[in-house]
């Protein structure tokens, strides 16, 4: 029997040796600053969006693949094996319409669409890499189309995003700040603790005064969902080093982490948050 | 009787403000124990009776709702259940009279959460047994005052023996003294002393009711106060004539006119009549006290003053300029004024879940609360705490299903809590001791959760925090083996004091020295009146030098008598 084959886009953050290890197939969202576009991952790489970022006067613009560049893909996928079913998994459909893109590029394939399943992540960045990787080692190892389906859901519902920016300006401006708006403009240097519901709208969980004690509050809450139970951490590296690395050692300080990635916040993803950002995703394994 | 009671304690409230053990400025109990006497008094006045249980009783209303800090909330109980006991009597005699001081102990020891010994508390208590003893055998009501007086006399002197640190400041409590003075007030007029000049004391003695639901300095002198201050600045009066045109006008219902004009006003006065209503009120937008009420009838005689103009002049008259900063802070009004406007309001007001009330020292404590969502912030006044009728009119002032209250000083939490009882409306007292205590809480509200989980986490969000404040001693005193010297800087941590300097800069590194001792996040400084920038930058470079694993956190306070609040979190 034909493997499943794994397709995703380019906000699930996934690093380039991964997606070569386990032949996951990447469609790149666009980042545009001012007249020229980038490809997410393929042109510009996480450092250099950064280092764009700050010396642009303008903030960036993305935009989803079309249903074209999905079709290319699914299509040629298909050629190379007819019976390979595709699992095309996406970030959350309330961020981006990147998953109604591919929705559309199964519909032109017709009957052979049936052999396409549109997965919506209902997270993004790592939260949304973590399904992708899970479902390209289980494809890797045979597993049925239904077996990943169940699998991913269930790490998508032991699974917990929490992330910190340095200003709400981005998500604000990028008009995907969700129910973190109530926050903006607030005094004594409150910082939202941020996460994704369950359909994977941005959402502040909780606030806190400060860096610091925002982060020690996402120990806390990490710790009331996991208690000593063994975790997957991926922690996302952005430009903001020092902080990333705050915020991994206090997980790993209290949080009992047995698997540890790291992943890098992309140029699409780093459009949405701004600078300055921190991000944990955990998994129960 | 109790005229002469209230003048003996007022004219002796400087002594009681002397024996306050802590030598910091502020929570005097002669002032409090004073200020909620004089509102009795004035109740009684109010109504005048001859029959000694409708007097109790007016004296004990008045009491109740001026109640001030923890002595005065004390002192409430006392004289409330003491007019309990009496109710519906005429006249009382000895035995009635012993009873009632009885009940009036019972009452007070059940309104305090933990009873400490040593206090107006003991004091009360001793002096009510002795008067059941001595009026099983003897009649007269006026030696029972006498003994009254004597024994509560001498359970004051005992108290340094009760309370350890009174000892070691070597004084007596000072509400217990606040109350001696009060039945050295009572033994006097039993036994003849003229009541002459009671009135004249009494009546300065009385406190301006300065009532201000949002922008609550006290106004004690126009030039203490900002042009800007004035926040409900028009002054407006009108007439309602319900029944002259034959356009039908909407029904009239009085509460809930009055609270839409609270919602941007103050001073609101409305006196209803069948077919006039007269209108007294000050806006910051009479555009919408003028729509809100034309439904109601024609409007006639119509005055409207600019006082911030009329202040003005008086500044003017009186050779002051305003601050430079009134540019800053008007954009900051007009910032203040369009975020009401975008709420959706019919009438000009809705029902909130929540609201919330806090008792800050400083406009810029004052201002960071309200930005932190707090509905009405009461002046905690450095010797004058709000009464139990602030809080209550507070209170009422709110249209919100469920409201928290942050008293943010141990001597507010009482008369915070005894507004419960006298209001139907649903409201918690987190009991913060500190104003840092009170911003933790109030950031831990959530508005989607329930009262009861919101105070959970409001209580364990303040216990997190390490208060500290930095002040000038006003007299020598050792207390806890710190040598302190009047005008010197002392430290608290909590109610500690840690360190005493005569230099700010070295009093405040020492006492955040003792604050940073265990594992903390987050410095924040409030800087007060005293506070200067040279200091303050120092402290910063200080601080991020030394403790460079927590972030800091500058806020201007502007709390009086305190250069410096700190918190440590």
């Amino acid at each position: 029997m034909s493997k499943v084959r794994i397709v995703t886009d380019s906000t699930a953050d996934i690093p380039l040796e991964l997606r070569e290890k386990y032949g996951i197939k990447m469609v790149s969202l666009k980042v545009l600053f001012g007249e020229e576009t980038y490809l997410d991952a393929v042109d510009l790489t996480p450092d250099q969006f950064f280092t764009k970022l700050k010396e642009s006067s303008a903030l960036p613009k993305t935009s989803q693949p079309s249903p074209v560049e999905f079709h290319e893909v699914f299509d040629a996928l298909l050629k190379e094996d007819p019976e390979a079913p595709i699992i095309s998994i996406h970030i959350a459909s309330v961020l981006s319409g990147t998953y109604q893109s591919a929705t559309i590029a199964k519909s032109m394939l017709e009957e052979a669409g049936e052999n396409v399943h549109i997965i919506d992540s209902r997270s993004a960045s790592s939260g949304h890499g973590m399904l992708v990787v899970l479902a390209a080692r289980l494809a890797q190892e045979g597993a049925s189309v239904e077996q990943i389906l169940e699998a991913i859901e269930e790490r998508r519902n032991n699974s917990e995003v929490f992330f910190l920016v340095d200003t709400l300006e981005y998500l604000q401006k990028g008009g995907r700040i969700g129910k973190a708006a109530a926050l903006i403009g607030s005094v004594l240097n409150i910082k939202p603790i941020l996460s994704l519901e369950s359909n994977g709208t941005v959402t502040s969980v909780d606030k806190a005064r400060g860096t610091k004690k925002a982060m020690a509050k996402i120990v806390e809450l990490l710790k009331a969902s996991y208690g000593d139970a063994e975790v997957g951490l991926i922690v996302a590296k952005t430009d903001d080093e020092a902080a990333t690395h705050e915020l991994e050692t206090r997980v790993r300080a209290e949080i009992n982490v047995k698997e540890l990635h790291y992943s890098s916040v992309g140029a699409v993803i780093g459009t949405y948050t701004g600078p300055g950002t921190s991000a944990v995703f955990l998994y129960k394994i | 009787m109790a005229l002469l009671g209230a003048s003996v304690l007022q004219s002796n409230a400087e002594k009681v403000n002397a024996l306050n053990v802590f030598p910091v400025p502020d929570g005097d109990t002669g002032t409090n124990m004073n200020l909620t006497m004089a509102s009795g008094v004035t109740e009684l006045k109010k109504k005048p009776s001859n029959e000694v249980g409708k007097a109790a009783e007016a004296l004990s209303k008045g009491l109740l709702m001026g109640a001030r800090g923890n002595s005065g909330v004390i002192l409430s109980q006392l004289f409330r259940g003491f007019a309990k006991s009496l109710a519906g009597n005429d006249q009382a005699n000895a035995m009635e009279v012993a009873a009632a001081f009885q009940h009036g102990v019972d009452l007070a020891y059940k309104a305090v959460v933990k009873p400490v010994e040593g206090t107006i508390l003991t004091v009360a208590k001793e002096a009510a047994r002795h008067a059941v003893q001595y009026a099983r055998r003897n009649t007269d009501v006026d030696d029972l005052m006498k003994e009254v007086h004597a024994k509560a006399q001498e359970a004051l002197l005992r108290t340094p023996e009760q309370l350890p640190v009174l000892k070691q400041v070597g004084v007596v409590d000072s509400g217990g003294q606040g109350l001696v003075y009060i039945y050295e007030g009572f033994v006097q007029y039993l036994t003849g002393s003229t009541a002459e000049d009671t009135d004249a004391i009494i009546s300065e003695a009385a406190p301006v009711e300065v009532y201000v639901p949002e922008r609550t300095e006290p106004v004690s002198a126009q030039a203490k106060l900002e042009t800007l201050d004035i926040e409900f600045f028009y002054d407006m009066e009108f007439f309602i004539k319900r029944n002259v045109s034959n356009a039908a006008v909407a029904a009239f219902d009085e509460s809930a006119y009055k609270k839409a004009l609270s919602k941007d006003g103050d001073s609101i006065l409305v006196i209803t009549d069948d077919d006039i209503i007269k209108v007294h009120v000050h806006s910051r937008k009479p555009g919408d006290v003028i729509s809100l009420s034309v439904q109601y009838g024609e409007l006639t005689d119509i005055h409207i003053l600019n006082m911030r103009e009329q202040h003005r002049e008086i500044l003017a008259e009186q050779g002051i300029t305003e601050h430079s900063t009134s540019v800053n802070l008007s954009a900051a009004e007009l910032l203040a004024g369009q975020a009401i406007d975008d709420r959706p309001t019919e009438h000009g007001f809705e029902v909130a879940p929540y609201g919330m009330i806090a008792v800050a020292l400083g406009d810029g404590v004052a201002e960071l609360f309200r930005a932190s969502d707090v509905d009405i912030v009461l002046s905690g006044g450095q010797t004058m705490n709000p009464s139990t009728e602030d809080f209550v009119k507070a209170i009422e002032s709110l249209s919100a299903e469920h409201i928290f209250i942050f008293p943010n000083n141990s001597n507010i939490i009482l008369a915070a809590e005894q507004a419960i009882e006298l209001t139907d409306r649903s409201v918690t007292v987190i009991p913060t001791k500190t104003i840092p205590q009170g911003i933790a809480a109030v950031l831990a509200f959530k508005e989607d959760e329930t009262p009861e989980r919101n105070k959970e986490w409001m209580v364990s969000a303040a216990s997190m925090v390490i208060s500290g404040q930095v002040t000038k001693a006003v007299r020598d005193t050792s207390i806890d083996g710190v040598n302190i010297t009047e005008g010197h800087y002392i430290g608290l941590k909590e109610k500690a004091i840690v360190t005493s300097q005569p230099d700010l800069l070295a009093a405040s590194k020492e006492l955040l020295e003792s604050m940073l001792e265990g594992d903390a996040d987050l410095i924040t400084i409030l800087t007060g009146e005293g506070a200067t920038e040279e200091i303050t930058t120092a402290l910063c470079e200080w601080l991020s030098e030394n403790f460079s694993d927590q972030e800091i956190d500058l806020q201007y306070g502007g709390q009086p008598l305190y250069p410096y609040v700190f918190a440590v979190e």
